[in-house]
């Protein structure tokens, strides 16, 4: 039988989604045979809208058809449509529902405790919800810790999977050809800070110490990524990002929308990868970081020290921060002291791909002849239409005429009854259409009039300037 | 059509194209290069496969044939999945008047509006599983979720043909990820080139590998005319009638011509789409339907002028099949890529906006003979432009330099 994997899903850029594609990827290569479910239309095999308790309804009723669930959870998938704190905790009790139709594994991306702590029936809810399931796993004990103690659940039954274990190279770039693609220094100690601009990312924090490490010339610090949604919150976040690197010498945020290949390029390219989250339970930059073997600079926050590679470069506060990027870009240092250069280190790849009246003869047209003419005679007919409404050589209102009137596309069709339809639409519609195409029809009209009338001003004026120019004559 | 699954593990080292549609009655510029190009680079000893959809309707996107993997001319294995068209489509249409609108629209919407239309999650999943099996994807034309999608599953392997319009979607946000990250960019003329770099921050690795126009030896004017019972001049057009192609620009500009100037002159038709003929142009007006090539060679041959409405080209191949059929072309000079050829060639008007259009017919109808005389220069600039040969050395040079075929594992010494 399959397994369901429910879980946001590309195209969508969301970090859960790139995280699932790597494991539904690895369980399909092993000959398992997953369905995906996801919560918006995508590349998933059925979608579902979660987020509410019709949502979880409607996800337990299909439960049965599978041998297992692995649900990456989010809070925004399964509450962000929810009305208040009833229909969430009904969610939970979704939730416990779906373990009792089939053998479900709730991987823990994130949870919100805020919510457990104001509603204990949530919080119950919750309990019964992650004991009823098969598996609970998270990526680093802190998530274990914090969930076992805010719920009450034995520490022992919930699982850690390691956040990295499905993720695949998504470049094979070398370090210098990354930079070279990325337009970067090849000399320069490359800090990088990657990821969707939301402040509790910690970026502004980056960026300031980098400012105050002043290492001048031999170090960058790149801030990539851009902003989720158009929220007000959000965008002046990135304004404020962006005045930021504007200010600090050697610093430059490239708000733009990545590639998970241009991402991993990124990575690449960077000598040191900076983590400055306010919070966070795990994450994948780390992991990516990893998976390249690049050193990072991280908050010591949520998972982060459970998670991290050894070496890596912990920091509590902006001070300790600025002392980390300082320590880092020393390493560029020692290595360029200590380099021979080699012939040709510096370039990149070699390839940079980079009965008429017409005035023609007829033997030996001319095309521009023939077009200059096309132009002057569309221009004069355009000027004696407006003669005909009124005298006047102006030319300012030739669009307007041009649009023609409002005309209602014919309900007709070579279709089968489809003609018959569109009819039939256009009597239902007629009585909220018609008023606006009549509307429409006036202001077209006095719109015209109006450019005319200004233009018949404004000709008037032409005529007594002996300066001005004459249209020519037909 | 071969029962066995479209997912079954493609050959090692193929070169796939990845087409939204495939095979007799899809008509569309980028599905025609893809099929070309596929049989093109089949005959010189690749292996080639075409990822597609079971769908021949863009508009409708329903599941016409049935899915699975079957061998076509050339040894092409030919893949279908089937398309899901699941959504209503409400977010598509609000969105989409928004970007046509030049309003700003958020990723999140931007990636609604791609993903409430058609979606084809087997190929997609199939890409997911084998694309690093394939020596290259190719993808085409850059709107459709099978390039969006799929094409960002294996970039270091995806080779981007997007078939660029100056139009507000090709300034979506969404779009960057899929041509800055691609292994290489073909581009199909010089303008769509130049577009390509003014909208994005593409990859070092690009080329004009441009398409071939296959003329056909010999043009039987005479015999469309007979089979269509067509004896009166006609202007003709091949392609979509659809809002964006023009047409409706072009039937406008028509009805003006024949209601204000003494002219027998037809508008001959062929393709897909609703004519949405006004009464009066009925008996002026004949819709061909869908024609096969050699139909439609000798369509181009009979006409009068071939008439090219649509600002929104990236290659163009009906108005270089007119030239190369020694038919003159009337075209609308707000396309890069249409005036690209028309001033290259001089093989043709251009006219910008629908009163410059209703006076380039004029001139048709007034002067038959310089119109033809206009055209003589055209079949000289597809025949020295536009010949597959060269199009399939450039896709090669390209292939070759930017995906390698890997070098065989030397085999141990056994000497002693």
């Amino acid at each position: 039988m399959t397994t369901l994997m429910v879980t946001p899903y590309p195209p969508y850029r969301d970090g859960i989604g790139a995280y699932a594609v790597q494991e539904v990827k690895r369980m399909r290569a092993k000959g398992d045979d997953v369905e995906v479910l996801s919560p918006l239309p995508s590349a998933a095999h059925q979608h579902l809208t979660l987020g509410g308790l019709r949502g979880i309804l409607a996800l337990v009723k299909r439960a049965g058809r599978y041998r297992s669930i692995i649900v990456q959870f989010s809070p925004e998938m399964f509450f962000g449509g929810c009305h208040g704190p009833a229909e969430r905790v009904a969610v939970w009790g979704g939730i416990e529902a779906l373990s009792y139709r089939t053998n479900l594994e709730i991987r823990l991306h994130e949870i919100e405790f805020g919510p457990l702590r104001r509603n204990p029936a949530e919080r119950l809810a919750a309990a019964r919800a992650l004991r009823a399931a098969a598996r609970v796993t998270v990526h680093t004990r802190p998530e274990i810790t914090n969930l076992s103690q805010a719920l009450g659940l034995d520490p022992s039954t919930i699982e850690l999977v390691e956040h990295g274990q499905n993720f695949t190279m998504a470049t094979t770039m070398s370090r210098a050809e990354a930079r070279t693609e990325l337009g970067l220094d090849q000399d320069q100690h490359v800090f990088l800070a990657i990821g969707f601009l939301q402040e509790h990312k910690g970026f502004d924090r980056a960026i300031e110490a980098f400012g105050r490490a002043g290492l001048g010339r031999q170090a960058s610090l790149h801030v990539v990524g851009s902003v989720r949604v158009n929220h007000p919150d959000l965008t002046a976040h990135a304004r404020r990002l962006d005045q930021l690197c504007r200010a600090t010498p050697e610093a430059v945020l490239h708000d733009k929308y990545v590639s998970d290949e241009e991402f991993d390029r990124w990575i690449v390219a960077a000598d040191t990868v900076v983590l400055p989250y306010r919070e966070i339970w795990s994450s994948s930059v780390m992991e990516r970081a990893k998976l390249y073997q690049r050193p990072i600079v991280a908050a010591d926050v949520g998972g982060m020290g459970d998670q991290a590679p050894a070496g890596t470069l912990f920091f509590d506060d902006d001070e300790s921060l600025v002392q980390a990027i300082k320590e880092r870009a020393q390493t560029t240092l020692s290595r360029l002291a200590d380099r021979v250069p080699a012939p040709g280190a510096n370039a990149g790849p070699a390839e940079a791909e980079s009965g008429s009246s017409w005035e023609v003869s007829v033997e030996l047209p001319e095309r521009e002849g023939v077009e200059a003419q096309i132009r002057a005679r569309a221009r004069a007919r355009a000027l004696d239409e407006r003669s005909a409404r009124r005298d006047s050589s102006a030319q300012a209102v030739d669009p307007l005429l041009s649009i023609g009137r409002l005309e209602r596309p014919r309900a007709v069709s070579t279709r089968p009854g489809v003609s018959q339809i569109k009819r039939l639409i256009r009597r239902v519609i007629n009585w909220e259409v018609d008023p606006i195409a009549a509307q429409l029809e006036s202001l077209q009209r006095a719109t015209v009039e109006a450019v005319a009338d200004l233009e018949a001003r404004v000709a008037g004026n032409e005529r007594n300037n002996p300066d001005t120019p004459r249209p020519p004559e037909r | 059509m071969s029962h066995s699954s479209a997912d079954s593990v493609p050959a090692e080292g193929a070169i796939a194209f990845v087409s939204p549609r495939h095979g007799p009655g899809v008509v569309g510029g980028a599905e025609a290069v893809m099929a070309e190009a596929a049989a093109g680079l089949a005959l010189r000893g690749h292996r080639v496969e075409i990822l597609t959809t079971c769908a021949t309707d863009h508009f409708t996107w329903a599941n016409a044939v049935p899915s699975g993997v079957e061998t076509i001319d050339h040894d092409v294995v030919v893949r279908r999945f089937p398309t899901s068209t699941d959504t209503s489509g409400v977010h598509r249409r609000r969105i989409g008047d928004r970007i046509l609108a030049g309003e700003q629209v958020d990723v999140a919407d931007q990636q609604l509006w791609m993903n409430d239309s058609l979606r084809v999650s087997d190929l997609w999943h199939h890409v997911l599983d084998h694309g690093r099996s394939y020596r290259a994807l190719i993808f085409a034309p850059y709107m459709f979720w099978t390039t969006y999608a799929v094409g960002q599953i294996v970039p270091g392997k995806s080779i981007i043909m997007p078939c660029l319009h100056d139009e507000p979607t090709a300034r979506l946000d969404i779009f960057a990820p899929l041509l800055e990250g691609a292994r290489g960019i073909w581009f199909l003329t010089e303008p769509e080139a130049d577009l390509g770099r003014r909208l994005f921050d593409l990859p070092k690795r690009q080329a004009v590998v441009g398409a071939g126009i296959e003329a056909p030896t010999n043009h039987e004017p005479e015999r469309f005319r007979a089979e269509f019972g067509i004896k009166a001049p006609f202007l003709y057009y091949a392609g979509r009638r659809e809002w964006g192609k023009g047409w409706h620009e072009l039937l406008a500009a028509f009805a003006e011509l024949v209601t204000t100037h003494p002219t027998d002159l037809l508008l001959v038709t062929s393709g897909v789409g609703e004519l949405d003929v006004p009464p009066e142009l009925s008996d002026r007006v004949v819709d061909a339907g869908f024609l096969s090539s050699s139909q439609r060679d000798n369509a181009m041959a009979a006409a009068v002028a071939y008439v090219q409405p649509s600002a929104m080209e990236s290659f163009s191949r009906t108005v270089l099949e007119a030239m190369a059929a020694g038919t003159a072309v009337v075209a609308n000079g707000a396309s890069d890529v249409v005036r690209h050829h028309i001033e290259r060639s001089g093989a043709g008007l251009l006219y910008q906006g629908r009163a410059e259009l209703v006076e380039a017919l004029r001139f048709v109808a007034d002067e038959p003979r310089a119109v033809d005389n206009l055209a003589i220069p055209g079949r000289r600039y597809v025949a020295d432009g536009f010949k597959w040969a060269d199009v399939l050395d450039r896709m090669e040079d390209t292939l070759d330099r930017w995906l390698p075929v890997p070098a065989p594992a030397t085999a141990p010494s056994t000497a002693v």
